[in-house]
């Protein structure tokens, strides 16, 4: 293992300061800076975007690894250049979600696809050995799954992740940013969205067409969900239907 | 054998929707097993579907123990919204399936039991959604954006088909969706995409028909196995867990005074406990137990309100529950509403008798426990 050196990338994006609304590193982003320094390894900080961004220099703060801009202000798709720049990497770490611009949650995705690499979503914890990486998953309802998966790999990290990324002002003044040549050809990004003001947005309801004595009778009778009442039986009989429910439900399974 | 006719008071019966026990003459059974009939609500609402079917709209969504969530409903109903009088709703369910979906508004089902169930699994999702999109070329692909399981399904599908896709789809229409973009402070809008991941809560799934519910048979093909090895899952104890997170919520009101017996339910289903306000501002509680408006919004499962009546303002932190059992000693309190099942009783005397029921019982690792304190 001597010679084989872990190399790391890490994709950050430009977060939000979700009540100034000013720019800031993005927060899923800095987890996933975190837990790139605990597995250890030579580390890239890499954004796509512009180089000009007063921000991006914070990220130098949170880390000793330098940092790579590709100049991409506005437009292109950033998943060609980004993929011929990760070329190599062991392991390509991001946040799941970012916090402002697009905020798909896509990009980890269309970067697996276009490398070829297996891609392991909501990553809370991480450790490698061996040419392969060990992943703590995070499930809902209080379940973690561990998943190993053979490298090269993108894995995204959770939003819940237990780390704490740590701001150095020394490291922020003397780290290094370098900003790469920009890439020669980009294809256009997806135009088909248009963005209009943030509004409360509209349930989708299905519409029934009734007649009026329809709608007066529903209007008269609230609607009972038909939940089964149980009034009658001794305490005993009662718990038995309780647990009878759970268990025809596949809630319990004793 | 004495003279008298002598009957057995603990003969099998059931309980009926409205409550009412019936005995059930010649049934053979272990004595006071109470099998609940599903309640027979025949349904009056019409089929959607008429005529021939000319395109489909596919639904994806993963089952959990036989049946679908919320956000699963919700899809569904969005697609069958969405789909014109000749569309069926297909519906793609990854694990088993134990009810039935055309209440629902599901069409065409096929469920797919190699899948799912709690398994991580990509390629092999991935591939099956790939044929089933192939022979079945549904117009749209509509699936809940929840991180792990169609979400991340749904963005390799359509990574993997080069297909458009919109993520965390907060507004439909049935010519566009819409999303939040810059932490929410602009709303970015397209035409319809291939692939639709909705939010949770962006769809009413409350239909005024229903689907044809009809199942159809799939036999996945098997695939290599990947890059990928799941080893297994590692649950959180329930009792440790935020109750944001618990699947089993055991909650108590005003009606509970004994504290140590409602730790002793939840402590029977490995539930997390919850409050009502009141029982947290007497003090019976921590103001971190405490759910609705002002406390927590929970999602768990099963939701077990002991005690407590159903204020809206408790209501709104469960909106989320799949199972709400009620034990409440007045039947028209407004949480037997929202009830799934409300027992009507005291709730010490339920409470104890679950404790001293479930205690009776055989456990599965109770022989080795009782080895262990013999040797
Ligand atoms: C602005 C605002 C915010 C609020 N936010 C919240 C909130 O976040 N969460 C919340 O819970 N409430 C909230 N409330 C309070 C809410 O309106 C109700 O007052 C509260 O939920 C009632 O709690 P409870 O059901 O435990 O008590 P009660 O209303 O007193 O109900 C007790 C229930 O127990 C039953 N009962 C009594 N004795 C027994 C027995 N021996 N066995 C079985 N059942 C019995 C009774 O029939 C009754 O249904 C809020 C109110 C306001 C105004």
């Amino acid at each position: 293992m001597d010679s084989w050196q872990l190399r790391i990338a890490v994709l950050v994006s430009i977060g939000r300061n979700p009540v100034s609304g000013a720019a800031r590193p993005d927060r899923n982003d800095l987890l996933a800076l975190e837990l790139a320094r605990k597995a250890g390894g030579e580390l890239t900080i890499l954004h796509a975007g512009d180089p000009n961004e007063p921000a991006l220099a914070d990220y130098l703060a949170y880390s000793a690894a330098p940092l790579e801009i590709l100049p991409m202000p506005g437009g292109p798709d950033i998943v060609p250049p980004l993929a011929a720049r990760l070329q190599g990497f062991h392991l390509i770490l991001t946040g799941s979600r970012t916090e402002g611009g697009e905020a798909s949650g896509m990009l980890p995705y269309a970067l697996a696809k276009r490398l070829g690499l297996p891609i392991v979503a909501q990553a809370l914890d991480l450790a490698v050995a061996e040419g392969q990486a060990e992943i703590t998953q995070f499930l809902p309802k209080g379940q973690r799954r561990r998943i190993t998966v053979r490298l090269p790999a993108i894995i995204a990290v959770h939003p819940m992740a237990p780390l704490t990324p740590r701001y150095s002002h020394l490291r922020r003044v003397s780290g290094q940013s370098v900003t790469l040549p920009a890439p020669a050809s980009t294809e256009a990004a997806s135009t088909a969205w248009r963005t209009e003001p943030a509004r409360k947005p509209v349930v989708l309801q299905a519409t029934e067409k009734k007649s009026g004595h329809a709608r007066m009778a529903a209007a008269i009778t609230s609607e009972s969900k038909g939940g089964t009442l149980v009034t009658e039986g001794t305490p005993t009989e009662k718990a038995l239907a309780i647990l009878a429910y759970l268990r025809s439900h596949r809630l319990i399974e004793f | 054998m004495s003279g008298t006719r002598r009957i057995n008071p603990r003969r099998p019966f059931r309980i009926t929707p409205e409550g009412i026990r019936r005995i059930v003459l010649g049934e053979e059974g272990d004595a006071g097993e109470i099998a609940l009939s599903p309640v027979a609500m025949a349904s009056s609402k019409p089929l959607r579907l008429v005529g021939e079917a000319t395109a489909n709209l596919l639904v994806v969504a993963h089952s959990d123990r036989g049946a679908l969530d919320a956000p699963a409903r919700e899809a569904i109903a969005a697609a069958a919204i969405l789909a014109d009088p000749a569309t069926p709703v297909l519906v793609l369910v990854l694990g088993d399936l134990a009810e039935d979906l055309g209440p629902f508004g599901a069409d065409r089902i096929l469920a797919v039991p190699e899948c799912g169930n709690g398994a991580f699994l990509p390629d092999l999702e991935v591939s099956v959604l790939s044929d089933v999109i192939d022979r079945f070329q549904p117009r749209h692909v509509l699936m809940p954006d929840s991180p792990t399981g169609t979400g991340d399904l749904g963005r390799r599908a359509a990574a993997a088909l080069d297909a458009e896709i919109a993520t965390h789809v907060v507004e439909l229409k049935t010519d566009s969706v819409a999303c939040n973009r810059q932490g929410g402070t602009v709303l970015a809008r397209r035409g319809l995409p291939r692939f639709i991941l909705l939010d949770p809560g962006a769809i009413d799934a409350a239909l005024p028909f229903r689907g044809a519910g009809k199942r159809l048979d799939y036999a996945a093909h098997a695939v290599a196995p990947g890059l990928y090895r799941d080893l297994g899952l590692k649950p959180v104890a329930g009792a440790a867990l935020p109750l944001e997170e618990a699947d089993f919520i055991v909650a108590a009101g005003n009606g509970v005074r004994d504290v140590p017996t409602v730790e002793a339910v939840a402590d029977l289903f490995g539930a997390a406990i919850g409050a009502s306000r009141v029982a947290v501002d007497d003090g019976r509680f921590p103001k971190d137990k405490q759910v609705g408006a002002t406390g927590k919004t929970v999602q768990a499962s099963v939701y077990m309100a002991i005690g407590i009546s159903g204020a809206v303002q408790h209501l709104q932190g469960i909106r989320a529950c799949r199972h709400v059992i009620a034990i409440n000693s007045d039947a028209s309190a407004p949480i037997a509403r929202r009830a799934d099942l409300t027992i009507v009783a005291d709730a010490q005397a339920v409470m104890q008798a679950l404790v001293s029921e479930t205690a009776r019982r055989n456990w599965p690792g109770d022989a080795a426990d009782e080895a262990r304190a013999d040797g």
